[in-house]
């Protein structure tokens, strides 16, 4: 089974498996992190031909033949995603362990959205948790990213 | 540096996602380890046959409580806990056996093939029900089920409430919650010889060292642990978990690691915050003044000891609350029952005891018809003040925090229907004995290391060392790195919890900044022919008037490498066992907040409009960092208010998981939240963990009452809860 992350093609034992699992174990990818296992928390988003999908929720035979955005994908030549500098600037994480998450949640809506209102914001993130509660960081973050872009 | 805004040190790989997690941990040969638990509340082991299980292709070995010999218990305080259950199991979920295998498939299939036969015993969950006669005993050495009973007697109680105008009687409940770091507990443990390393995502690594020394009884020398960044902890990583069953588990393995990660079901039953049942009975004068309070708290603290001796006295001083009250007397009482150990949650014991005590004060503002804000301020400790411990309260702020908390709310604005303000202010203690120590060392490049063993969990403990260290020894703060902890490398400390460490290590970095800095100026004084008393340091520099020399210059003129320096600190309070008096704490945890709410009173569901919060900080750091800290606490703060609660079953939980367990999303958020930091002239460094997060509850509540005109006092306040409040009320 063949399956595109970040823009190279990767060959994987075709079973049936989460691809959190796969980008983990099998590829290193492991900036994409396990919260909950069932599809609460979002710590375990990528972009799925741009949209956010939970991987520890996605079989990998559901998504060959898409392309698959982790954490790892996101800079380019060593420069920081828009997304990430802006997280980066306004401090929006504490443990970090849901920043890739909310970065990647980021981009998709700024994609669908490229101004949303701080109403619009917290509907689309709700899907993703931070227990340290950087939440008012992670808006100024979204805010300022939409900016840039 | 003190006071400045930098980023964290590693923010970079923050947004990168490439922080080193437990999770991530990958050692050569490395095995998957699982637990096998037990599925009783109460059972008599009777047996746990492994033949069937060995013979899985694929598993290594097999850990059950037959292997443990004389060290099979251990504790955190009392060695009540079986490193796997050795003749009987306590709760649901009991490690009962572990398995080292090639791969997870393999060590599931193995599970399947235990041949476990239990023979049930009568249970008991709740703790008052647990000390009745007659209820069944957990452990011989405490028949009732008490292991732990806290006293404080200040003043006569009969004389108190005989001057009392109001008696008040009120018991509030906070049911068992989860602290729920996103990622989970995870631990690996490798042995070589009779020397063992241990990698874990824990808050205390020298206790987990000192505790695995004594139960495989070989000296602390020999036992490494490293410990790298956490996803989280929340005092759910604190004091000693399942490190001695993987370090175990490990003995069996010839000499390959094994990796535990838990899964978040596991997580549920490996450690809770304390359900507590607290009766507040109190005495008022009219004029708005105390005469007496009598504080009775049950904390259920689940199978096993873990923390709880430790955390239970600390439950009774912070159950008395920040007001002059002239005779006070606690029993805080820690409670046998067949549930998870509990330990601490984020505001330990605070929370729950904040929730009683400024719940009452606003019942007591309302029935004798004094204003709520000016009742609090009225009463409120100030510096000189005595506590009920008898200790003399220094550099005391919590009527800055409650003003400066109220001040936002803008008071005397009027509000429309439903929607209602209310107020909780917070005293706690801190770790009352304990010692950190801090390494700095000085490379002839001019650069510096800090060796702590504090660990960094999110709240951004290393940044802020780094900015005390670059302070104390005046350099830039980029000349900085920290490492540790890791204890064959990092100096001693005590633990990373009770918001100790910006004040306890912080003092510590300054000892060893400033001692260092003094050897340079004393290297430096015979190269520039200045005499010591005459040279400053700064900027990485030793200079008089006209003159100066660069710190790795000092070093290299003086053919050295490098040049470190030990710091320490250290406190110690004492209390009698008998009364509580003496000193509860080195110095007393302060914050302060308020609450702006509007409730639907037909779907019962509560807006949090503004939040205003405030902490005692003494001399902020960081401000970003504390602003965080302060937001996260109030957001932390909100699961337990709102929505969080362990659903148990026959002693299982049933909401095992982050879908049926709701914990705040950004949804959840006040649409307007602001944290102050208070700081005050002694300028001491305090730690800001935890301040903001146990006034949150009562705040709350007083502003639905404020609101609607209903009291609730069991944790969460669901819309159920208010619904079934508003139609009691309505009742004729
Ligand atoms: S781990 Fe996938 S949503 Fe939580
Ligand atoms: S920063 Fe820790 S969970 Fe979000």
């Amino acid at each position: 089974m063949i399956l595109n992350v970040n823009g190279s093609r990767h060959e994987v034992k075709a079973e049936a498996r989460m691809l959190l699992d796969i980008l983990r174990e099998d590829l290193n990818l492991v900036g994409t992190k396990e919260g909950c296992g069932v599809g609460m928390c979002g710590a375990c988003t990528v972009l799925v031909d741009g949209k956010p999908f939970s991987s520890c929720h996605l079989l990998a035979e559901q998504v060959t033949g898409k392309e698959i955005t982790t954490i790892e994908g996101l800079s380019r030549d060593g420069n920081l995603h828009p997304v990430q500098q802006a997280f980066l600037d306004k401090g929006a994480f504490q443990c970090a362990y849901c920043t890739p998450g909310f970065v990647l949640t980021t981009i998709a809506l700024l994609n669908e959205n490229p101004s949303p209102s701080d109403n619009e914001i917290r509907e689309y993130l709700s899907g993703n948790l931070c227990r340290c509660g950087s939440y008012q960081n992670i808006l100024q973050a979204v805010k300022a990213a939409s900016e840039m872009i | 540096m003190i006071g400045k805004s930098v980023p964290m040190l590693d923010a970079l790989a923050r947004v990168t996602g490439e922080v080193d997690y437990m999770v991530n941990l990958r050692l050569p040969n490395m095995l998957v380890g699982k637990i096998v638990r037990s599925q009783s509340p109460h059972a008599k082991l009777l047996k746990v046959d492994t033949t069937n299980a060995l013979q899985v292709s694929g598993v290594v070995a097999i850990l059950t409580g037959a292997d443990l010999g004389a060290n099979a218990f251990y504790g955190a305080a009392i060695k009540d806990q079986g490193v796997v259950a050795v003749d009987r199991v306590r709760y649901v979920g009991e490690p009962v056996a572990a398995i080292a295998a090639e791969n997870e498939d393999v060590a599931e299939e193995a599970a399947m093939l235990l041949d476990i036969e239990y023979e049930e015993l009568p249970s008991v969950f709740d703790a008052q029900e647990a000390i009745q006669s007659g209820a069944p005993t957990l452990h011989e050495k405490y028949p009732n089920n008490i292991f732990i009973h806290s006293k404080l007697r200040h003043g006569d109680m009969d004389a108190a409430f005989a001057e009392a105008d109001e008696i008040f009687e009120d018991t509030f409940t906070s049911p068992l919650a989860q602290q729920s770091s996103l990622e989970p507990h995870v631990t690996a443990a490798q042995w070589d010889g009779d020397q063992l390393t241990v990698w874990a995502g824990t808050q205390a690594p020298y206790m987990v060292r000192r505790v695995l020394s004594e139960n495989f009884g070989i000296s602390q020398e020999k036992i490494r642990v490293v410990v790298p960044s956490l996803g989280g902890s929340y005092g759910g990583k604190g004091h000693i978990r399942i490190e001695p069953l993987v370090a175990a588990m490990s003995r069996k393995t010839n000499g390959r690691p094994v990796k535990f990660l838990l899964s978040r079901a596991e997580e549920f039953v490996t450690v809770t915050k304390h359900a507590a049942s607290i009766t507040l009975k109190t005495g008022v004068k009219r004029d708005g003044t105390f005469t007496a309070r009598q504080v009775t708290v049950y904390w259920n603290g689940g199978a096993y000891a873990d923390a709880s001796p430790l955390l239970v006295p600390q439950g009774m001083v912070r159950a008395v609350g920040p007001y002059r009250i002239p005779a006070v007397h606690v029993d805080s009482y820690g409670v046998y029952t067949n549930l998870p150990p509990a330990g601490a949650y984020r505001g330990a014991m605070s929370s729950q005891a904040t929730w009683a005590y400024e719940s009452q004060m606003d019942i007591i503002a309302r029935k004798m018809g004094f204003d709520p804000l000016e009742f609090r301020l009225k009463n409120l400790f100030v510096s000189g003040d005595h506590f009920a411990t008898g200790e003399t309260l220094h550099d005391v702020h919590f009527v800055d925090c409650l003003e400066a908390s109220a001040k936002a709310m803008n008071p005397s604005t009027s509000l429309r229907a439903k929607v209602g303000r209310g107020y909780g202010v917070m005293m706690k203690s801190t770790v009352s004995t304990s010692k950190s120590q801090a390494r700095m060392s000085l490379a002839d490049d001019g650069k510096v290391t800090l060796f702590t063993s504090t660990v960094e969990m999110g709240q951004g403990a290393h940044t802020a060392m780094a900015q005390i260290a670059a302070e104390s020894l005046r350099i830039p703060f980029e000349m900085v790195r920290v490492v540790g902890p890791d204890t064959n490398v990092t100096p001693f400390d005590s633990t990373t919890s009770a918001s100790r460490t910006t004040n306890m290590m912080g003092n510590a970095v300054i000892a060893a900044g400033t001692s260092l800095k003094r050897k340079l100026i004393e290297l430096a004084a015979p190269l520039l022919e200045i005499p010591s008393e005459e040279l400053l340091a700064e900027n990485g520099k030793v200079f008089a008037k006209e003159t100066s020399i660069s710190y790795a210059e000092i070093l290299k003129r003086n053919n050295l490498n490098s040049l470190e320096e030990t710091g320490e600190y250290s406190t110690a309070s004492k209390m009698d066992p008998e009364t509580g008096q003496g000193k509860a704490t080195p110095h007393w945890h302060q914050g302060a907040g308020a609450a702006e709410v509007e409730v639907d009173t037909e779907t019962g569901h509560v807006t949090i409009l503004r939040y205003t919060s405030a902490a005692f900080a003494g001399r902020v750091v960081n401000p970003h960092l504390a602003q965080l800290q302060n937001d996260g606490n109030v957001i932390f703060g909100l699961g337990p208010t709102l929505m969080e609660e362990m659903i148990l079953d026959g002693g299982q939980v049933t909401n095992p998981n982050l879908a049926d367990y709701a914990i705040p999303s950004i949804r959840d958020i006040p649409l307007e939240l602001i944290s102050v930091c208070i700081e005050s002239d002694e300028q001491e460094l305090h730690g800001i963990g935890e301040m903001t997060l146990p006034p949150v509850a009562p705040a709350i509540a007083n502003a639905i009452e404020d609101a609607i005109g209903v009291r609730i006092k069991d944790l969460p306040i669901t819309a159920e809860k208010i619904l079934h409040a508003l139609q009691e009320k309505s009742k004729p």
